[in-house]
């Protein structure tokens, strides 16, 4: 168990500022997720132009470092990819957080990739992983356009 | 009292936690076992197992037997006036759904109201929905005051003419808040209304009289006190059980069963269907044992020397808010620490071995109150030591400064 590896420095800033911390005007997909277990809960909007690219990516919510780094950082880079890149980018990272050493995806830039590597830390720590992972399933689900609250308990 | 020797007495002590010596602050959650309770389970298994209740044979009759001692001890150790007022559930969530279910069946009609606080744990707020739901009774709060208890006062005003029923529990699991159960019974009689007490956190830390509390029910949960898992008591005047139909149907609970009718068992047998959970019950009768040679009033005077302690310790803490400050104040040290979520405080004090509880703790609708999300409780037993909250504090300043606070 590493603290410092849970509590890097760049996750305890988004965690404090969070980045895309509202809500985006004129967004045309969104979803909401909790985990009931800690109550914590996350709003996911995203707006999509003609294209199907990601033009603006937002949420709303509250919880601990972990989830609000998460959510921040994944609104930051999923912005101008597009439904097919942003899920591979999402199995990536829930495959990273669960197992595997590090990211694949062609989709994610090198700076992209550190930056998420910076969840890794939540590995050891299995009751936490689901702070991580809440925002990422609740993308997927407004996506695809589900009603259903996301329920995260893993 | 030597603090020392009677933690020597739990075993789990003995481990090291992730390399740490453990700090258990966990207590309101589930408390520890001492060794006589775990080795009486491992004993009972080992050379006397039978089920009880039904065979004549030798182990069948002495397993019966110990089981029953059990319900003697519980009776004695609250003071229940009959031994058949204490009947065995699965836990107190249990046992306040076995008062809800067959007060609704029987007793609670459309319309009438059923009064419970802000500061109740879903247990005893699910149970009632579900007859909200099933028999459109209302459901009123009595609300917290600024320090997060329950007066007297406020129930007197929330009582109307409809209240049939008020469940409240005896200690808030959050603010540490202890109701004034006794003159709430009081003025409930006094109006014939019914009085349920959710006791998770009361009895392992109060001392319990049944008779001097006079209410109507009683909900324990056994592994809070000390004892095993998947075990908890109801207490209920016998007038009440009598009068109750049963909660559900099975093995032990009948007396006569005919393709055209059936009748059902006496006290207690008639609440304790299918094969119970024998070993913890017959380990419970230590966990009360344990808890009779430390003398109920020493335990308190303990706990209340700790909860001072801690308190002023988390008060002179920069950036740290306790959560209620109720003048008459059980084990219980809720707090928060501005800029750090309590999921954060409590991964960083399990590192140094500090075991606490982080979230809503079944009570969300006193957190919506208190507009706060999760909170972070410290809460201790008869073997924690104020070393155990110098600990916490240090855990705690440890976590300011990895947040930079």
């Amino acid at each position: 168990m590493n603290l410092k590896e849970l509590y890097q420095e760049i996750i305890l800033e988004h965690g404090k500022n969070p980045r895309n911390l509202r809500k985006t005007e004129g967004f045309n997909k969104d979803a909401k997720g909790n985990n009931p277990l800690c109550g914590d809960n996350v709003h996911v909007y995203l707006k999509l132009n003609g294209q199907k690219i990601v033009e603006d990516a937002s949420f709303e919510g509250s919880g601990c470092a972990i989830s609000m780094a998460s959510a921040s950082i994944m609104t930051d880079l999923i912005k101008g990819k597009n439904e097919h890149e942003a899920k591979e980018i999402v199995e990536d990272f829930l495959g990273m957080i669960k197992e595997n050493p590090e990211l694949k995806s062609e989709y994610l830039s090198e700076d992209e990739k550190t930056k998420l590597m910076c969840l890794s830390g939540v590995k050891q720590y299995p009751m936490r992983v689901k702070c991580a992972t809440l925002s990422w399933h609740t993308m997927v689900s407004a996506f695809d356009e589900k009603t259903e609250e996301v329920k995260t308990e893993n | 009292m030597n603090i020392d020797q009677i933690k020597k007495e739990f075993p789990i002590f003995d481990e090291k936690i992730q390399n740490n010596d453990l700090v258990y602050l966990d207590s309101a959650n589930s408390s520890q076992k001492p060794k006589v309770v775990v080795d009486r389970i491992n004993e009972f298994y080992t050379k006397q197992f039978s089920n009880v209740g039904r065979s004549v044979h030798y182990l069948a009759v002495a397993a019966t037997n110990l089981y029953e001692n059990t319900r003697t001890s519980v009776q004695k150790y609250i003071n229940a006036k009959d031994k058949n007022e204490i009947v065995f559930t699965k836990g107190a969530t249990e046992a306040l759904n076995l008062v809800a279910n067959t007060l609704g069946q029987s007793y609670l009609q459309e319309g009438d109201e059923v009064l419970i606080t802000e500061l109740e744990h879903h247990s005893n707020y699910v149970p009632w929905h579900f007859l909200r739901k099933s028999k459109n009774i209302k459901i009123n709060f009595a609300e917290i005051n600024d320090e997060g208890e329950i007066t007297l006062e406020e129930i007197e005003k929330k009582i109307t003419p409809k209240t049939k029923l008020i469940s409240i529990t005896h200690l808030s699991n959050v603010t540490g808040a202890i109701l004034p159960v006794k003159e709430i019974t009081q003025l409930a009689h006094s109006k014939g209304i019914i009085v349920v007490v959710d006791g998770c956190q009361g009895a392992p830390h109060l001392r319990l009289d049944m008779q001097d509390l006079d209410c109507d029910f009683y909900a324990i949960s056994c592994h809070k006190m000390y004892g095993p898992t998947g075990l908890g008591v109801l207490y209920g005047k016998k007038k009440w059980l009598e009068e109750l139909p049963p909660y559900q149907g099975g093995g032990g609970m009948i007396n006569e069963v005919k393709k055209d009718r059936i009748s059902y068992g006496e006290l207690p047998n008639k609440y304790e269907a299918g094969t119970m959970a024998t070993a913890q019950v017959i380990a419970f009768d230590q966990s009360i044992k344990f808890l009779e040679s430390i003398g109920i009033e020493n335990v308190m005077k303990h706990e209340a020397d700790l909860v001072n302690y801690g308190q002023e310790l988390l008060q002179k803490n920069n950036s740290v808010k306790l959560v209620g400050n109720p003048k008459n104040k059980g084990g219980v040290l809720s707090f928060t620490i501005e800029g750090v979520h309590p999921h954060d405080i409590a991964t960083i004090l399990d590192e140094d071995g500090v075991a606490i509880r982080a979230g809503h703790h079944c009570c969300q609708i006193l957190h919506d109150k208190l507009n706060i999300p999760a909170s972070a409780r410290a809460s201790v037993g008869i073997y924690n030591t104020r070393e155990d909250l110098d600990q916490l504090n240090e855990s705690i300043n440890n976590c300011k400064k990895i947040f930079n606070l």
